[in-house]
């Protein structure tokens, strides 16, 4: 681990980037940590899901009587058990939700759109029994032609998913149906001219497999619902609160009446932001008046939970001699899976995003076809173009013989280069992260017989939004963090830094926790790199609303005005005309006085937080190619990756080492394999092979700390602009080794072999 | 001396949907919300769909769409698709 602190803050910070203990290690270690597999309830039920064996088949009809009739099995639901939603796209357009889709894909209605598709659910006494009832159903299905590859899905006679979806964004509007949801387009300068003055133009065609989040714990969840219309749901996700609204709509309920307790998380990495099965359990609970749990089996989990797309793209870059980027054209076609809502105009804003030019176009394809509903997944669609986008840059700097870093940094955007959506840069660390490959020895130390290197870079946006906090100064002086953020990457332990930090206490003197969605206000997905800069900023403020109160309390005691006490250091002082005449007070010392000074110490603070700071990393990726397998080992990788601050040290390169390794496996092995049927082959880790620690080298990190000034420690996002560009990493150093160029992922033994075979003639 | 106004941008190609098409404007204000109020007031129900659907840019600053965001003289503001990670 490297660190490169580009604009170092004059005051120096006692705990903000040391590596305290984790506050949920000793629980995850021990065994004790309780994740949503974990909970339990008195006269609770099992639920199972009835998925689709067909990837298309209309549902003529569904007959649960033996199930009903089986010892045992206390009720049978299917979609008419869930109110019909209206068909309207609500939301932010990039993330529009249209409940008409997602109430089908909790539970199909008139037709099953892909193997895995829940058709209908059973609560039975234990898990057995409710397994041979779902035997006992009979769904009539009529078989439908299938489509799966988006390409296929795009053309003219594709089986159609929706026999009335019309494209999105096209004036005029087609006058046919297709597969094709939406299109998107983001222009800027005069693209025909930049390419007129490029003295080199390549043009390129990708694709990506689509690849699984592969997070370790399948999802589950625990419901209850009363007589009384209230609910309870235990679940791990990456938002209890969004767990609640979507629920609460999914079931016709009011918001208020479903109360969301959080529970440990064994990994989301986006595909957690959504719900599969708590609208089902709740479902269940208040059709049999039991408590409810459900637990997905790996194999549903592929099958029926949200990968991220997979996708088909060109892309055309045309440049002067002297490297001078003037021209960009990208064509990027994205499965979202069975209904609408890929990731799509991410990777229309991101792939360019890093680069100064004047003259650039991003076009972009919404494509349904039969496979499971598209979720997001870390930095969700910008490693997808970033792949074509770095690949395709990899290739014009070779063409006019440049560096490929010196390259990146020539044409680095800087604050005030244009973006194709509009706004100018504000930020402008990308080419500190270039800078810092660069200098790394590893850029030039010799590479042996049939390896290779590449770098490559990306950008993502970052995000914030709404966020709540609460801080208590306990009787003895500790203090306890709420916030409503669900702890995935060590929020917990951020969040106590931050405020120990703020109040000036000791770290073990914190204490964070995640609070359920009746004990704290509404806070956001645990997503889009938000939760350190967000939530981060109302602990601060809930802090800074404490030592307020600190000092008036400090003040009482001492008979004093509150302008006449500072804090400091933790600690209360006198100021102004008499600074130093009383001793100063301890927050421990002003918390055994609180009941004479107005009772408890504590204060909530809610934010919407703005002022985010992009994240920008560049990779760099040492690999030895088996000429004979066609195998790729990874020798060596390198992320140099712009934090902000970090906060706590070991989370952060945590943060880059685990981004890195899932873009290897993106890279190198990950893939959806279909039959013809549209039935998925590989649905398990045997077969769908993730990396392991035994696959890689140790991940090296470089922490670029270019503090964000809109962040009261200079947060920036980290957990997601790392894996952008470790797919075109590896794949450069691949062209690298064998002198051949692979354009699809995954790049995997036969396609290597088959590429090396092309190049030598064999 | 009259006051420079904000250059302001429609990038979400729903804005369109109010606008007819128009996407740039020149607003005199002083914080988002006067910019929210004089274009819904141009536009009735786009304020609406600028607030619950768009994230804002002022001079590249990347912002929640806040009442209170102040607005300077002469900036540029772009209301930008909203934005959701993983």
């Amino acid at each position: 681990m490297d660190t490169k602190t580009i604009r170092p803050d004059e005051k120096a910070l006692r705990i903000v980037g040391t590596r305290p203990v984790r506050p949920d290690g000793v629980p995850k270690v021990t065994g004790l940590a309780r994740y949503g597999a974990d909970f339990a309830l008195p006269g609770m039920l099992w639920g199972a899901i009835l998925r689709s064996p067909h990837a298309h088949a209309r549902i003529r009809s569904i007959d649960s009587s033996k199930a009903l009739a089986l010892l045992g099995v206390k009720a049978v639901i299917t979609c008419a058990d869930f109110p019909e939603q209206k068909f309207e796209f609500v939301g932010p357009e990039r993330v529009a939700i249209n409940f008409w889709h997602t109430t089908r894909n909790i539970m199909a209605r008139e037709k099953a759109l892909y193997e895995g598709h829940a058709v209908a659910a059973v609560a039975a006494i234990n898990a057995r029994v409710a397994d041979e009832a779902l035997r006992l159903i009979d769904v009539d299905y009529e078989l439908l032609p299938h489509v799966i590859d988006v390409d296929e899905a795009m053309q003219p006679d594709a089986p159609l998913l929706f026999e009335d979806m019309i494209t999105r964004g096209v004036e005029p509007a087609p006058d046919r149906p297709s597969n094709v949801s939406k299109r998107i387009e983001f222009n800027i300068g005069d693209l025909e001219a930049g390419f007129a003055a490029a003295d080199e133009i390549v043009e390129m065609r990708f694709k990506t497999a689509p690849v699984h989040q592969g997070y370790i714990e399948p999802h589950a969840c625990l419901a209850r619902f009363d007589a009384d219309g209230q609910g309870e749901i235990w679940a791990a996700s990456q938002g209890h609160f969004v767990v609640r609204a979507l629920t609460a709509r999914l079931l016709g309920m009011n918001i208020g009446d479903l109360l969301v307790h959080p529970a440990e998380i064994g990994g989301g990495f986006g595909g957690k932001t959504v719900v599969y099965i708590e609208p089902v359990a709740a479902a269940l609970s208040r059709k049999t008046g039991h408590p409810v749990k459900i637990v997905m089996r790996r194999e549903d989990v592929f099958k029926a939970t949200g990968p991220t797309s997979g996708a088909s793209m060109t892309v055309k870059i045309g440049v002067k001699k002297d490297g001078k980027l003037v021209a960009a054209d990208g064509v990027f076609k994205f499965q979202a899976g069975a209904f609408p809502g890929s990731p799509v105009m991410n990777a229309t804003m991101c792939g360019f995003a890093p680069y100064d030019i004047a003259n650039v176009r991003s076009v972009g394809y919404d494509v349904v076809s039969n496979r499971p509903k598209s979720a997001a997944y870390r930095a969700p669609g910008s490693p997808i173009s970033a792949f074509a986008v770095e690949s395709a840059l990899d290739t014009i700097a070779a063409r006019i013989g440049m560096d490929p870093l010196k390259f990146r940094l020539l044409n680095a955007a800087k604050a005030g280069a244009p973006t194709v959506w509009g706004p100018k840069h504000a930020h402008d660390s990308y080419a500190d992260t270039v800078q810092a490959l660069l200098d790394h020895p590893a850029y030039t130390a010799p590479l042996g017989k049939n390896q290779g290197r590449g770098v490559a870079s990306g950008y993502w946006f970052n995000n914030g939004g709404e966020s709540s906090a609460t801080v208590h100064v306990n009787e003895d002086g500790t203090v306890v963090v709420a916030t409503g953020s669900m702890d995935i990457g060590g929020s917990r332990a951020s969040m106590a830094i931050m405020a120990a930090e703020t109040l000036g206490v000791e770290y073990e003197k914190v204490r964070a926790i995640v609070a359920d969605t009746g004990s704290v206000g509404y806070t956001h997905l645990t997503a889009g790199s938000r939760t350190t800069f967000a939530t981060g900023i109302a602990v601060v403020e809930a802090c800074n609303k404490v030592i307020l109160e600190l000092r008036a309390r400090a003040a009482m005691i001492w008979s004093v005005k509150i302008d006449e006490v500072i804090w400091e250091d933790g600690w209360a002082r006198t100021a102004g005309k008499k600074p130093g005449t009383r001793e100063p007070l301890s927050l421990k010392g002003i918390a055994a006085k609180r009941a004479v000074t107005g009772g408890p110490i504590g204060a909530e603070a809610s934010v919407n937080a703005g002022g985010v700071a992009p994240g920008f990393a560049s990779e760099l990726c040492d690999v030895e190619v088996d000429p004979e397998t066609g195998s790729v080992k990874v020798l060596r990788f390198i992320v140099a990756q712009d934090v902000g601050r970090a906060i706590h040290r070991s989370y952060v390169e945590g943060q880059l080492e685990g981004g890195a390794v899932q873009g290897i496996g993106w890279a190198l092995n990950e893939e959806y394999i279909y039959d013809a049927a549209g039935q998925l082959l590989n649905a398990g880790f045997l077969d769908y092979r993730i990396p392991v620690a035994s696959d890689l080298p140790m991940i090296e990190t470089i922490l670029v700390e270019v503090p964000n000034p809109n962040h009261p420690f200079g947060v920036k996002g980290v957990g997601e602009v790392n894996i952008v560009p470790a797919m075109a990493a590896v794949a450069n150093a691949v062209n690298n080794a064998i002198g051949r160029r692979l354009t699809e992922l995954p790049m995997s033994p036969p396609k290597v072999l088959a590429a090396i075979d092309a190049g030598s003639g064999g | 001396m009259a006051k420079a106004a904000a250059r302001v941008v429609l990038i979400s190609s729903h804005s369109g949907h109010y606008t007819g098409g128009v996407k740039e404007f020149d607003i005199e204000a002083q914080t988002l919300h006067d910019v929210i109020k004089a274009l819904d007031a141009r536009y009735p129900g786009l304020g609406e769909h600028l607030e619950e659907e768009t994230t804002v840019a002022i001079d590249g600053e990347i912002h929640e769409v806040g009442y209170y965001q102040p607005v300077r003289p002469g900036c540029e503001i772009f209301f930008i698709p909203k934005i959701e990670g993983g």
